[in-house]
């Protein structure tokens, strides 16, 4: 291992080092330093991206800080952060207690960094599988509530098969082409011919796979279950980060990938599906959190429609939408831990007149609804204009206008909670005292993003149209 | 011509007042109301400059320019200038808004803070859409006056408040999504680039195409008209909204539809205006008849005023589309009138509610006695909503009608005439009703006069209503170059080639000449 080697794998170490520590400092001194330990390794991780300098690659590790991987590892690491303030007051209120909590964070955030970093089908397979590990550690960390066990096991099963599924589809796609390496493997295994059997049975299973991660209709059921049951931030970090990584996934397989035109049919069924399943469903939903799930559903519908362009634009488009969506997760989610008391019901019918007892909190609940709705300036309109603009300049009209469609349906069920904040008498219900400092500072560097990337995405956008060609 | 960059100031002005809003104590009321009230003047003692620098001719003027987002394929500008056809109705804005805000200033008792913010940003929004000259900037404005608005009936509204807000929410959404994708069809059609209007209007498009665009466009601005039969959310919202709400609403929200036909769907999709002309002018008249009838049997004063708006509105879709000086200049009158009209009306049902808490005519009656100086005033407003001559509804609607008869809507104006007398009918009646007759109610013989307050905000529009109504030559001088660019575009002329030529030499109204030798 050289120098350059330990460079480029620097941002990895300092991620899962810092996991260590987290743990190994516990021992000696519990529940003190998890949460600083924590923020400071994932900021630590984020800005050692933004210094290091560009396209080191170690291909003994298959690993190369490309301006796509340095671009969304401060993302993840960012949003790694944002997750442990959330949840360090969220978890106290709640009794979860013990240093996993920050480690896993950590360590998914050090998976989804291998994931965008991998230049090699095998490095993408083990980020890929070592974030979703951590993942069904935190998802059932809530201990004293049966909802979180039961979340747990279903994402653990769902998550075993998924794995299954795409280590096979790589090993067929291995098979064809005889290397591992991202960049050559899928167009070798294609061997110029564009219904090469091996090929397709390879992306055929990799896509059974990353629908489940994506939670796209029909492999979706699980989302509502486990967003409900799981602790409020790590639904946040699901849904700001895992759904991230996985469409980093996608963009590093399909721009590789030479012929994706095979992937458009199955692409276009998946995105309507999840536009309309996703947005139906969630206007019957009463648990806020299960309407945030469904609502994800439907954004990934979205992003899937700017993906099976196989463009240049839509890639850019899905990328930006990442960061976008990240925010708009971080403060929706966040918002509603920071609102819950000890054991909430988590219903929309509790957040009746919150919007005058909690003005912050809820004013950045009710900006991350209308942003989700799409509404300008926010980070959901940029995102979801640039979403349909690769849509319609890839011809795919019909479906953009169905889409769209979709998303004036949406507005229903987002503004359903506005109305509750701000346009019934309070609830009887308990609410939290407030936002603490450490919520107030994620919730505030949430709602920043969201208004900053409605009015000015120029330099973001900038950004994303350097990753593809 | 001028170096201040006198459109954003006006349109930004509201959104410092919310910042500063922001820092005041919710508990001060007097205080907040009164910064909301002084930003609000403000506002249009700055737009002034703009009449009065006006050149009269077919030019956007005041023009701003900014690059905003600038990003790969993407040249989104800050692109902002007024002609003709978008002065007034910014100064009607600027204009409207102290006197919205001043009418519910007892009226609105709680959280008068989060009001007075809503107010505001309503406020740039509006302006905003306006002034924009380029698309994409356009389209941001016109989602984002949705939000305040969406709160202003939602959170101070009456009893069904959360049904009109949704409703209003939903309708507008809906129509403005569609838009989006047919301006990105478009963009794509013009090549790319940037989303500058003047790009668009020079573009030609095949008919099939210009014929989706536009009916996505118009889906969009006839739901804000609203138009029949996509009027359905306008009685709720009127209804429900406090008076400041239902003033703005009618006075200038409703005026965004027209305003983007005029602008956007007309000009731009000439061979899709002239295939819909039937279809767009029988929906008019139905909704001049359909409403009127309705407005005639309604019980509640609010829902009659409300369901005139959409008979009004009905004139003014029904002149501009007979494209011709005559009537677009009628419609873009009445837009203006149907502004100042209707929302004194508004207010004057604000006063009658605000001391009896009903707006059932039944409750009323004989009122004229005991209210002398609200009698006088709103048999004024009547009838300037009548269009009685010497008062302003009388000089859009003729106008409105003589263009439709002479172009060929003849017999659309013919139908649409019956409708000037039926709303004769109807707000003479409910007059009738509530002003006359036998004062039995024990309640309303305790009834006050106006007050001070209630007078001032009465005075701007009245004196408007004659203004207007005795002498309207400046209000359509300055925008005839204007509407004769609208007229060329929509009527498939380039711009570049007829319109140099066409407008100096063109044979229009008497009125239009002097002010363009002036302006040379």
């Amino acid at each position: 291992m050289s120098a350059a080697d330990l460079w480029g794998i620097m941002p990895l170490l300092i991620l899962a080092c810092g996991s260590v520590l987290v743990l190994v400092v516990g021992a000696i001194f519990p529940r003190r330093y998890g949460t600083s330990i924590g923020v400071a390794t994932a900021l630590g991780a984020g800005l050692w991206m933004l210094q290091s300098p560009p396209a080191v690659v170690t291909p003994t590790l298959g690993i190369a800080l490309t301006p796509f991987a340095r671009f969304l590892t401060v993302v993840f690491s960012m949003t790694a952060a944002a997750v442990l303030l959330l949840s360090h007051d969220y978890n106290r209120r709640r009794g979860i207690i013990g240093e996993e909590f920050p480690a896993c964070v950590l360590f998914a955030a050090f998976g989804m960094t291998a994931l965008v970093t991998s230049t090699n089908l095998l490095t993408l397979f083990l980020g890929l599988e070592s974030f979703t590990f951590a993942f069904y550690i935190l998802v059932a960390s809530d201990l004293g509530n049966p909802e979180s066990s039961e979340a747990g096991v279903k994402y653990l099963v769902i998550g075993a098969v998924s794995a299954a599924f795409v280590a096979f589809g790589i090993s067929f796609i291995f098979a064809g082409s005889g290397t591992l390496e991202i960049a050559s493997a899928l167009r070798l295994a294609a061997n110029g011919t564009e219904n090469n059997p091996m090929v397709v049975a390879g992306w055929g299973l990799i896509l059974v796979s990353i629908i489940f991660k994506l939670s796209l209709v029909p492999a979706h059921l699980w989302t509502p279950d486990v967003y409900q049951g799981a602790p409020t931030p790590v639904a946040a970090f699901l849904s700001a980060g895992s759904k991230g990584a996985s469409i980093a996934f996608l963009l590093l397989l399909l721009p590789a990938a030479g012929h994706t035109e095979m992937l458009r049919a199955p692409l276009w069924w998946l995105s309507l599906l999840s536009m309309l399943v996703g947005n139906l469903a969630a206007l019957l939903q009463a648990n806020i959190k299960r309407m945030l799930a469904y609502s994800s559903i439907a954004h990934m519908g979205y992003v899937t429609l700017a993906l099976l362009t196989g463009s240049a634009t839509g890639y850019r488009a899905a990328a930006f939408y990442i960061v976008a969506y990240a925010a708009m997760s971080l403060a929706a989610f966040g918002a509603v831990a920071a609102l819950s008391p000890g054991r909430g019901r988590d219903l929309v019918l509790d957040f009746r007149g919150i919007g005058y007892r909690r003005p912050l909190l809820g004013g950045i609940l009710a900006m991350a609804m209308f942003a989700l709705a799409g509404i300008p300036p926010s980070a959901g309109f940029t995102g979801k204009f640039f979403i349909f603009y690769a849509a319609i300049k890839g011809g795919e009209v019909p479906l953009a206008i169905f889409g769209i469609l979709t998303a004036a349906v949406s507005v229903y069920y987002y503004l359903r909670v506005v109305v509750n904040l701000y346009m019934h008498d309070a609830a009887s219900v308990a609410v939290s005292e407030g936002a603490t400092l450490t919520e107030t500072t994620a919730l505030g560097a949430a709602a920043f993003v969201i208004l900053l990337l409605g009015v000015f995405p120029g330099p973001i956008l900038e950004m994303t149209a350097t990753l593809f060609r | 011509m001028n170096s201040m960059p006198i459109l954003s100031l006006i349109t930004f002005l509201p959104l410092a007042g919310v910042l500063l809003l922001f820092f005041l104590p919710k508990e001060s009321k007097g205080l907040l109301r009164s910064i909301a009230l002084i930003v609000s003047l403000v506002v249009f003692v700055v737009s002034l400059p703009i009449v009065t620098g006006f050149q009269t001719n077919a030019e956007f003027q005041f023009n701003e320019f900014a690059p905003w987002i600038a990003a790969g394929p993407f040249q989104m500008n800050y692109s902002v200038g007024i002609d003709g056809i978008s002065l007034w109705l910014v100064i009607l804005t600027t204009f409207i808004m102290p006197i919205a805000i001043l009418s519910t200033w007892t009226a609105v008792e709680e959280r008068v803070k989060e009001y007075m913010i809503c107010l505001l940003l309503l406020e740039t929004g509006m302006l905003g859409a306006f002034i924009s000259l380029d698309l994409f900037l356009f389209y941001v404005f016109w989602e984002i006056m949705l939000i305040p608005m969406y709160f202003i009936i939602g959170i101070w509204g009456g009893k069904n408040k959360i049904y009109a807000a949704l409703k209003f929410f939903i309708y507008t959404f809906l129509g403005s999504v569609l838009m989006l994708v047919a301006l990105l069809v478009l963009y794509f059609k013009a090549g790319a680039g940037d989303f500058n209007l003047m790009k668009f209007y020079e573009l030609s498009l095949d008919p099939a195409t210009q014929t989706w665009m536009f009916l996505a466009f118009a889906l969009a601005f006839a739901i804000k008209v609203p138009m029949f039969p996509l009027h359905t959310w306008l009685p709720d919202a009127h209804t429900e909204a406090p008076t400041a709400g239902s003033v703005i609403l009618a006075a200038i929200m409703l005026k965004m539809g027209t305003y983007g036909f005029v602008r956007f769907a007309m000009p731009l999709f000439p061979n899709a205006t002239e295939q819909f002309t039937p279809l767009i002018a029988t929906l008019s008249v139905i909704g001049i008849i359909y409403a009127a009838l309705v407005a005639m049997v309604q019980e509640d004063v609010k829902k009659l005023v409300a369901y005139s708006s959409v008979a009004h509105l009905g004139f003014v879709m029904l002149g501009v589309f007979a494209l011709n000086q005559q009537g677009v200049a009628g419609g873009m009158l009445q837009m203006i009138n149907h502004g100042i009209s209707t929302g004194a009306l508004f207010l004057i049902v604000g006063f009658i509610y605000e001391r009896r808490h009903t707006r059932l005519i039944a409750d009323f009656g004989g009122l004229s006695k005991q209210m002398p100086v609200f009698a006088t005033i709103f048999m004024i407003v009547t009838l300037s909503s009548i269009g009685l001559p010497g008062t302003n509804g009388f000089v859009g609607e003729f106008l409105v009608l003589i263009g439709a008869y002479e172009s060929s809507l003849r017999w659309y104006a013919l139908i649409a005439t019956s409708g000037v007398i039926l709303s004769a009918v109807y707000m003479l009646w409910m007059f009738q009703r509530v002003m006359f007759g036998e004062l039995n109610n024990p309640k309303n013989q305790e009834l006050k006069d106006l007050n001070a307050r209630e007078v001032v905000i009465m005075i701007p529009l009245l004196v408007m209503i004659f203004w207007m109504g005795i002498y309207p030559t400046p209000f359509i001088e300055k925008m005839t170059p204007a509407i004769d660019k609208v007229i060329a575009y929509s009527k498939g002329k380039k711009l570049a080639a007829a319109l140099q030529q066409a407008i100096p030499s063109a044979p229009g109204p008497a009125v239009m000449q002097p002010a363009i030798l002036e302006s040379k």
